[in-house]
């Protein structure tokens, strides 16, 4: 049997790239910590509640430990002193693992220009994807995780270790 | 009662402090500390020095404006001019702002004529200011009023509602105000303690008659730096262990502290990287170290 003859296999068979599979399971999958700072995580409870039900995008099962998850909602304001736990936190959730920064407290400190808060959670862990507002309404951080849906589909597996192999050379 | 002595205003320099939380005020100019210049504590005693105050201020303008009167007569009678208008005294203008802040006033409620008479000298001020009782006494009674009023019978003040201080840079003689807020469930009443601390003072601390009180002199520590003698657990509650001033002082900057990099505890003085960097050599590896700029 050649390999250009059709086959009965080729209605039952789909043939595609091993990256972009990964890629497609990845994006509709993506499980965030059960984690949240100030008023946005009411915002963020909303989204994954039965109206606006962030299951419909395979985000739905927020879990109660990072180790399980691979998406970090900073839903409010980073003090000083939480900084360690959510680079501890974020430290210990395996890879691949996303951030998005939900608000303008996490984005860039909100209206906190004190001593105690950080100005922007992107000074102590990478962020993805930034989503403005005061708290942002379900619909923004659902259109921010759709715009992380995207990031995760164009990404690569050569891209998460370039950075690595340049370094070591 | 002793003289009504004015708190006296000293000259604040037109430099911000030096001290370790300073910015470079000339590239933000908006985040300038403005130190205060008077001392905004209630009190009747200072409340009749700024009305006698301000009674002396009006007799002086007035006699000014009287001599000068004189003068100018006198003036216009050498030169041979008619005589200028006598002066009239400027009645002062009807306040029917009703929104303004009640003043204090003499203390007539039985709580506070108690608590002098028991105490004596260790009351410094008694007074009342829109119903709310106000007892001042000596820094170093403290504990001995809070039992008085926690046990006594006829005060029976069971809870303390509240306790927190406030900072006062311009005065001279103290630097905080220790207030307590006690509460009588029972009598259904409300009474508020005072003390003044200068700053290194300890003063006893008020869980050994409210434990209540272990919290929130820990938020007091850790806010403004004020500690209490013989409390169990003299840290930090609010702010990280390894923080360095106290936030809710007048000469704290209030805005832009955020801004500074961030250094984890584990790893200040950079600890971690030097470790890294050795366990990279012995295994020969280049390891490039960030650059901090």
């Amino acid at each position: 049997m050649g390999i250009n003859q059709l086959s009965t296999l080729e209605h039952i068979l789909i043939t595609t790239k091993v990256e972009k599979v990964m890629n497609w399971s990845r994006a509709t999958s993506v499980w965030p910590v059960t984690f949240g700072l100030a008023c946005c995580a009411i915002e963020m409870m909303a989204a994954g509640a039965s109206r606006f039900d962030f299951d419909r995008f395979g985000s739905g099962i927020f879990r109660a430990t990072p180790r399980q998850a691979d998406l970090m909602i900073i839903a409010g304001t980073v003090t000083y002193k939480m900084a360690p736990v959510i680079k501890t936190l974020y430290d210990q959730m395996p890879e691949p693992k996303w951030v998005i920064a939900m608000g303008s407290c996490a984005t860039a400190g909100g209206p906190f220009d004190s001593y105690h808060t950080i100005q922007g959670v992107d000074k102590i862990i990478p962020v993805d994807v930034f989503i403005p507002g005061c708290p942002p309404r379900p619909e923004s951080l659902i259109y921010g995780f759709m715009k992380l849906q995207d990031k995760i589909m164009t990404s690569s597996l050569a891209d998460r270790y370039k950075d690595i192999f340049e370094e070591v050379g | 009662m002793a003289e009504p002595d004015v708190p006296p205003t000293p000259d604040m320099p037109d430099e911000a402090p030096a001290g370790p939380y300073v910015y470079d005020y000339k590239a933000a100019p908006n985040r300038q500390i403005v130190m205060p210049k008077t001392v905004p504590l209630p009190s009747l005693r200072t409340y009749l020095a700024e009305q006698k105050a301000a009674a002396a201020a009006d007799e002086a303008k007035w006699l000014k404006m009287q001599a000068d009167f004189e003068t100018a007569k006198a003036k216009a009678e050498a030169e041979g001019k008619d005589a200028p208008k006598p002066p009239v005294r400027p009645v002062p203008r009807k306040d029917d702002n009703d929104m303004k802040t009640p003043w204090p006033q003499e203390a007539k409620d039985a709580d506070l004529l108690l608590l002098q008479e028991r105490l004596g000298d260790k009351v410094e001020e008694i007074f009342e200011q829109a119903g709310e009782l106000t007892c001042q006494v000596t820094k170093d009674s403290i504990l001995e009023v809070l039992q008085l009023c926690r046990q006594d019978a006829a005060l029976n003040y069971e809870m303390l509602a509240d306790q927190t201080a406030t900072h006062y840079p311009a005065a001279t003689g103290f630097a905080f105000s220790v207030v307590y807020h006690l509460t009588s469930i029972s009598r259904r009443k409300r009474l508020r303690l005072r003390i003044l601390v200068p700053e290194g003072f300890l003063p006893e601390s008020a869980c050994a008659v409210y434990p209540g009180a272990n919290w929130m002199e820990r938020e007091i520590y850790d806010m403004l730096g004020i500690r209490f003698a013989n409390h169990p657990d003299m840290t930090r509650i609010l702010c990280p262990e390894d923080w360095e001033g106290y936030p809710l002082r007048k000469d704290y900057p209030t805005v832009g502290w955020g801004q500074r990099d961030i250094s984890f505890r584990e790893d200040r003085g950079g600890r971690l990287d030097l470790i890294a960097l050795q366990k990279a050599g012995q295994l020969g590896i280049n390891l490039k170290q960030p650059k901090a700029d």
